[in-house]
């Protein structure tokens, strides 16, 4: 309502962050299935999940720009905005990076070495960590903003180590893997697909750690 | 046959109630939207609140802003010898005052009702008697009052909030800490109220008090509020209370709902600050009307008649009842970010300045006050999203409000000028 004091009152964008967390929190779930489906050799049901994934990524997309699109000029936050916007740039990132693995992985049929599938199913899941943390670490975070309590501050540092934490342990499972593909897989177009496609899923993990360190930045005293 | 003198009153009473409702429907709503749109009171019960408190305002604490109305902008003395004409820029202030007043409500524009009268007796006084005639000592003294009054809210809320952050929200326990301090708070709102009261306040039933005698009544009025509430909070379970209040992701139950009775204290605060304050705006020019009316002379010392304070608080009321609740509706049924606790420290700082103002009677506007207030608590990092567009809309509707109420009053008091003389 216009000229009326609660025009004042603007509407937290946390709580849509939280929402788009949320929505990147699912699709971590989503990445180890469809990569287990693929890995088993169910390409009708990877083909479905990657279909899902694409199309959370298009409403996270969404709530993303929705986000960015009703922060006016003159609105107050307790964070810098663009300091707010580049983290919400990096959680959108690690949705778009999931999408982009499982399309990759759809370029080609599934013809893994099987101790090559099981490694890259632990790379998968060591990655699916850090997304999940996300909608945590936003939840601890709009809870300090809003009491300014220490306590949940400290919670949100937590989390930011833990997410670097795991990003780090990804990272030596990815050099790991692109080590034992050059040695155990001899055929160049089949090495080149896995070798392109471990280092998207390491992107999702970098990703993460991005958002995390944004945070980290917005809670600095 | 009846007295041309009861006609002219009964047009002015007219007049000055079409301005009083105005401004109940205006301002009033406004200043009680963070106590509806926290859901701490009801639709019903925020009318039924503002319209006493606004009522107990006016009557006992509304006297000093209407003698700066009445007297205080313009010197009388120099229309003594044509008191009609005075009687006349009165009306047309009156008027002037009202219709603009209507229209930002009918276009939904933040403006204020203080604002406008002041403009509206300046610009009559500007063409009945020169520019010489205007008190500028005190019209500065206004003009800075409308600057200084938000920075102070916003000062006295900001403060608040931060006192509450760090003893009750960032506590181990805030819920046993908020019902610990509770009391406190309720005594600084009493003491504050007491004071505005009895400090010469009470002028209309002529109690006499000093400073010292004054404070210490304000104290001890405090200090039994207090131990009242205190008990009052330890025998209500806050927990198996519905939860209806807005409280939001991260807040607390017990709090939040503590808080929502103490919001029912403020705004009874803000109303009856808005009774003090700017009832005056309808009954200042209305009570020199009268006085010019009754004695035939431009006279410096009258009495106000409290029954005039009294319509004054009735129409405001009346205003705020038949126009106002749409608007404490639509902000009540909106989803706000208005929680308890920072409704309550906007109101708190809001009602606050507006009484010390109104005891040194400057017309200040009760809205920009509460904005100033909000403003104060985003400041202190005390909201997630504080949109300040509305502050630039007020700026604007600053610089409008003042030529237009003046040239306004000018036209209304030229047109009746060469009507009846």
């Amino acid at each position: 309502m216009r000229g009326s004091l609660v025009q004042l009152f603007y509407k937290t964008p946390f709580e849509n962050l939280l929402k788009h967390a949320e929505k990147v929190k699912l699709c971590a779930q989503m990445l180890l299935e469809a990569a287990e489906y693929y890995i088993n050799g169910e390409v009708e049901k990877f083909d479905e999940m990657t279909e899902k994934v694409a199309l959370l990524e298009s409403s996270a997309d969404q709530l993303k720009r929705n986000i960015r699109n009703h922060l006016p000029r003159g609105l107050l936050m307790p964070v810098e905005k663009f300091q707010f916007l580049e983290y919400l740039r990096e959680q959108d990132k690690v949705l778009d990076k999931v999408e982009e693995a499982l399309y990759w992985l759809s370029y080609r049929p599934p013809d893994l070495p099987k101790e090559i599938a099981e490694d890259l199913l632990d790379l998968v899941k060591g990655v699916v960590a850090p997304i999940e943390k996300l909608a945590q670490l936003t939840e601890e975070a709009w809870n300090y903003f809003r009491n300014g309590r220490e306590r949940d501050r400290i919670l949100v540092k937590k989390s930011v180590r833990d997410i670097s934490q795991w990003e780090n342990e990804a990272d030596l499972l990815e050099r790991e893997l692109i080590k034992r593909i050059f040695q155990e897989v001899p055929e160049p177009l089949k090495a080149f697909h896995l070798i392109k496609l471990i280092g998207i899923i390491g992107q999702i993990a970098d990703h993460a750690q991005n958002a995390g360190d944004r945070m980290r930045a917005m809670v600095a005293k | 046959m009846i007295n041309i003198d009861t006609i002219i009153l009964g047009i002015a009473t007219l007049v000055g109630m079409y301005m009083a409702a105005n401004i109940g429907a205006n301002d009033l709503a406004n200043a009680m939207g963070t106590s509806v749109g926290s859901r701490a009171i009801t639709l019903k019960q925020a009318v039924l609140i503002s319209v006493i408190a606004n009522l107990l305002g006016a009557v006992l604490a509304g006297t000093h802003v209407t003698e700066t109305l009445r007297k205080g902008i313009i010197d009388p003395n120099l229309l003594a010898g044509a008191p009609e004409k005075f009687m006349l820029g009165m009306f047309a202030a009156l008027l002037a005052a009202g219709i603009w007043v209507h229209l930002a409500t009918i276009l939904a524009q933040p403006v204020s009702t203080s604002h406008s009268i002041v403009g509206a007796v300046v610009g009559f006084g500007a063409v009945s008697v020169g520019l010489g005639a205007i008190k500028w000592g005190k019209v500065t003294s206004i003009v800075l009052s409308w600057l200084v009054s938000p920075v102070c809210g916003g000062l006295v809320a900001g403060g608040m909030y931060i006192l509450i952050k760090r003893k009750i929200l960032q506590s181990r326990s805030p819920g046993e800490a908020a019902i610990r301090y509770a009391p406190f708070l309720v005594f600084l709102v009493f003491v504050v109220l007491t004071l505005s009261l009895i400090y010469k306040g009470l002028k209309n039933l002529h109690l006499d008090f000093s400073f010292w005698n004054a404070f210490a009544l304000a104290l001890v009025v405090g200090v039994i509020a207090a131990i009242t509430s205190r008990y009052i909070f330890r025998c209500v379970d806050f927990e198996s209370r519905e939860c209806k209040f807005v409280i939001g992701e991260g807040g607390h139950l017990v709090t939040e709902s503590l808080f929502a009775y103490l919001q029912i204290l403020t705004a009874c605060y803000v109303a009856f600050a808005h009774g003090a304050n700017d009832v005056a705006n309808a009954v200042g020019p209305l009570a020199a009307i009268f006085a010019v009316v009754k004695t035939k002379t431009v006279a410096a010392q009258v009495q106000v008649p409290l029954w005039m304070l009294a319509i004054g608080g009735i129409a405001v009321g009346g205003g705020l009842f038949a126009f106002g609740t749409r608007v404490m509706e639509t902000i009540g049924k909106n989803i706000t970010e208005i929680t308890p606790v920072r409704g309550f420290c906007a109101e708190f700082g809001a009602a606050t300045t507006i009484l010390v103002c109104s005891r040194m009677g400057l017309p200040i506007s009760t809205t920009h006050v509460l904005v100033g207030s909000v403003v104060g608590i985003g400041l202190v990092r005390g909201m997630e999203a504080l949109d300040l567009r509305l502050v630039k809309n007020i700026l604007i509707s600053w610089f409008i409000t003042l030529p237009f109420t003046m040239i306004l009053a000018i036209i209304i008091y030229e047109l009746m000028l060469h009507t009846f003389y």
